[in-house]
């Protein structure tokens, strides 16, 4: 079929297969998948609002068994640098947070041996004990899945406790690309396979959470992989109507072990089109200017975005790959109305919570994103020594704390 | 292909009347910097820039040396293009000692410099002055002042004239005022200039940094369309890949930009994990549909060795 008659399609609103799917990204101009996916967007968000969240986005630990290929973030265990954050950091987060009239925490780790899933659940219960209306949005699939592992309880019940102990959404990244020939190459396949990252996604949300879904293209994969990746969201989508949202964000080489180069600006803006395309019962896809900076992160509201994401407060995980760009509320907001759009607060399921903030109370201007850690704080919490250690050096690091 | 998308009847009237060379109302105005239909901005520049250039971007990778260490001793970087001359001169003699020091060095590279303004402040302001001195540079070995601010041109007939008489070009002409209005008017009266185009290579529509405001991905994307839209007597729209970096400069490619200026002529130590200057820049426009062509500092085509 030509690339005309699949304009012609998405235009009428049919869904395209993954054949039409690939010959649209390989074959459509730029501009041209650009304006499709404006049109299918304006269709489904015909009001030109652009959404966003202030929430901030939290890595309680940096040490992680899984060691993807790409990741630049994690630790191994027993690293210097390796960390866990205290129960009353995480807390003094969340107050920094609401301040700035941010309503969750998106809180996400490495696999962590050390941190047993009685851990999760008390800092969970904690946390809505303090700040009941404050939301957490937490756990991405594979931490879920290796939660599951780690205390032999099939995921169900994983689930089921966390959000006994208040778990309000779970977070999408882990997906990587959902082909196992590509999880593979990148090492991340026995940290969940494509159906293994699709089931626990499944389980979430028959277990009434919502969540999001997310893709990393610009490894390994080819142009086949992205649109299966995509086909079989929308499968899943099709089945649980679980999905708010979908980000996309190209892979970030620096200090990973896959090292490479990144996928340029035009490949981003190519991918998001095409995902707004193909992912025809999602509502909301987000621009991800965390990973190609502000500019291009607005022109995504070209391509077929709705959303410009989380203020974020912190990030800690694209910038342990060199890229390092902030944008608070005023700078989101400023790029969402020179785009021409109504900039609104969101919640993680997307109900509009108002207008811009900054506008109604004063709210200091940041102009660098926070870390996990500051200078100082300790890299084992003493409330560590409460949770039982899988590792060698998890147990002698119990012991230390137990005895000064 | 023409995929066919409702626009908005604004935009599609502002359009037409671009075409049809009709001058612009304000609610055109309007339409073009305003709407959140950047892409039908776009689509429009990238028509006129494949009329001119067809599927082709040039760039030029660039090796800078300061003009108060203008002695340079390390051997040409092999990927240069272009030496150009950065700093504000002091004096005449300094200034055509330093270009004859890099000239002597430079080889077959071609040496540029200086800032236009700056040359014609060293000589008090005077256009007569200015044609001697340029007759200077270019006896020197300068093959073109790198660049002029629209905003000290003011009436640019003497200047013009002074260059003509000189026998030297600039490379960019910078429309890089930030302010939008300010923009339209540049465009409007750099447009209505006759026979710049052999003297001005390129026009540089992208604002200047302003770090307190900083320009946005649609604004400065609207810069670059608008340029290609309304300007048609200088040929090439110039962005620049070590300013404005490499995701919006590749974007720009597909908004109209056909020239690619500062590419660095030398891999930066700093970030070894890097590709090569030279092959990164190859990589994006390709990977922008588009076809690379190498050129020097004298904008002509370098061949590539193979
Ligand atoms: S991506 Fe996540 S699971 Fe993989 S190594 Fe990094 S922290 Fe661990």
């Amino acid at each position: 079929m030509s690339v005309s008659s699949i304009s012609d399609r998405v235009l009428a609103g049919t869904r395209l297969d993954r054949d039409e799917a690939l010959e649209l990204y390989l074959d459509c101009s730029t501009s041209q998948l650009g304006r499709l996916a404006g049109a299918v967007r304006a269709r489904r968000h015909p009001a030109g609002l652009v959404t966003y969240i202030i929430d901030r986005n939290v890595n309680y630990t940096n040490v992680c068994i899984a060691r993807c290929a790409f990741c630049a973030f994690y630790r191994p265990i027993g690293a210097s640098d390796g960390y866990v954050l205290g129960f009353e950091s995480i807390f003094q987060k969340i107050e920094e947070t609401i301040a700035v009239g941010g309503v969750q925490l998106l809180l996400q780790g490495g696999h962590n041996p050390d941190l047993p899933l009685d851990w999760y659940e008390d800092l969970f219960v904690q946390i809505k004990t303090r700040y009941p209306d404050f939301k957490l949005h937490a756990l991405s699939p594979p931490e879920i899945l290796h939660l599951s592992r780690l205390s032999q309880q099939p995921v169900s019940v994983v689930v089921e406790r966390l959000v006994a102990a208040g778990l309000d959404s779970v977070p999408g990244g882990g997906a990587e690309i959902l082909v196992d020939s590509v999880r593979r190459r990148l090492n991340c396949e026995s940290k969940a396979t494509a159906e293994e990252w699709l089931s626990v996604m499944r389980q979430v949300h028959l277990s009434g959470l919502r969540s999001t879904a997310t893709m990393m293209y610009g490894s390994v994969e080819n142009p086949e992989d992205r649109v299966e990746h995509l086909c079989r969201l929308r499968e899943l989508q099709d089945e649980t109507g679980g999905f708010t949202a979908f980000i996309t964000w190209s892979y970030q080489p620096p200090n990973t072990e896959l090292s490479g180069v990144e996928a340029t600006g035009i490949e981003y803006l190519r991918t998001l089109a095409l995902s707004r395309i193909v992912l025809d019962n999602f509502d909301n896809l987000q621009a991800s200017w965390v990973t190609q900076g502000g500019k291009v992160g607005q022109l995504s509201l070209a391509f077929g975005a709705n959303d410009m994401g989380s203020v974020m407060i912190e990030e800690n995980v694209v910038r342990a790959a060199g890229a390092e760009y902030c944008m608070d509320e005023a700078e989101i907001v400023r790029n969402i109305e020179d785009a021409g759009y109504v900039p609104k607060r969101r919640n993680m399921v997307y109900d509009i919570l108002g207008d811009p903030l900054y506008r109604q109370q004063s709210i200091p201007r940041r102009t660098k994103l926070a870390v996990a850690r500051r200078n100082g704080d300790a890299i084992a919490p003493v409330e560590l020594s409460r949770y039982s250690a899988r590792s060698q050096f998890g147990k002698q690091q119990r012991q230390a704390i137990d005895k000064p | 292909m023409e995929v066919f998308v409702p626009m908005d009847e604004a935009l599609t009237r502002a359009l037409q009347r671009i075409e049809q060379s009709v001058s612009l109302e304000e609610q055109d105005w309007e339409a073009l910097t305003a709407g959140s239909d950047l892409i039908s901005v776009g689509l429009a520049a990238d028509e006129a820039r494949r009329r001119h250039h067809g599927d082709r971007v040039t760039f030029v990778q660039v090796v800078e040396v300061p003009l108060d260490n203008a002695e340079a001793s390390d051997p040409i970087p092999e990927q240069a293009g272009e030496v150009r001359l950065v700093g504000r001169p002091e004096t005449v003699s300094q200034t055509i000692k330093a270009v004859k020091a890099l000239a002597d060095w430079a080889g077959v590279v071609p040496v540029t410099g200086f800032a236009l303004e700056d040359l014609l402040d060293l000589c008090g302001n005077k256009s007569e002055k200015l044609e001697r001195l340029l007759q200077q540079l270019r006896q020197a070995g300068l093959a073109m002042v790198s660049r002029v601010a629209f905003d000290a041109l003011g009436k640019p007939e003497p200047i013009l004239a002074a260059l003509r008489a000189g026998g030297m070009d600039v490379a960019s002409l910078c429309v890089d005022s930030p302010s939008g209005a300010t923009f339209r008017e540049a465009l409007l009266e750099v447009a209505s200039w006759k026979r710049v185009g052999t003297v001005f290579r390129s026009l540089a529509p992208l604002a200047r940094m302003d770090p307190d405001l900083p320009s946005t991905g649609y604004g400065d994307l609207r810069r670059v369309a608008l340029a290609r839209l309304l300007v048609d007597n200088i040929g090439s729209i110039q962005v620049d890949w070590a300013r404005h970096g490499s995701k919006l400069s590749q974007v720009a490619l597909t908004f109209g930009a056909d020239d690619v200026d500062a590419v660095s002529a030398v891999a930066s130590s700093d970030q070894g994990w890097r590709r090569s200057p030279r092959e990164e820049i190859l990589r994006n426009i390709a990977a922008a549909g588009l076809t690379a062509i190498r050129r020097n500092g004298g904008f002509e085509e370098v061949a590539d060795e193979g």
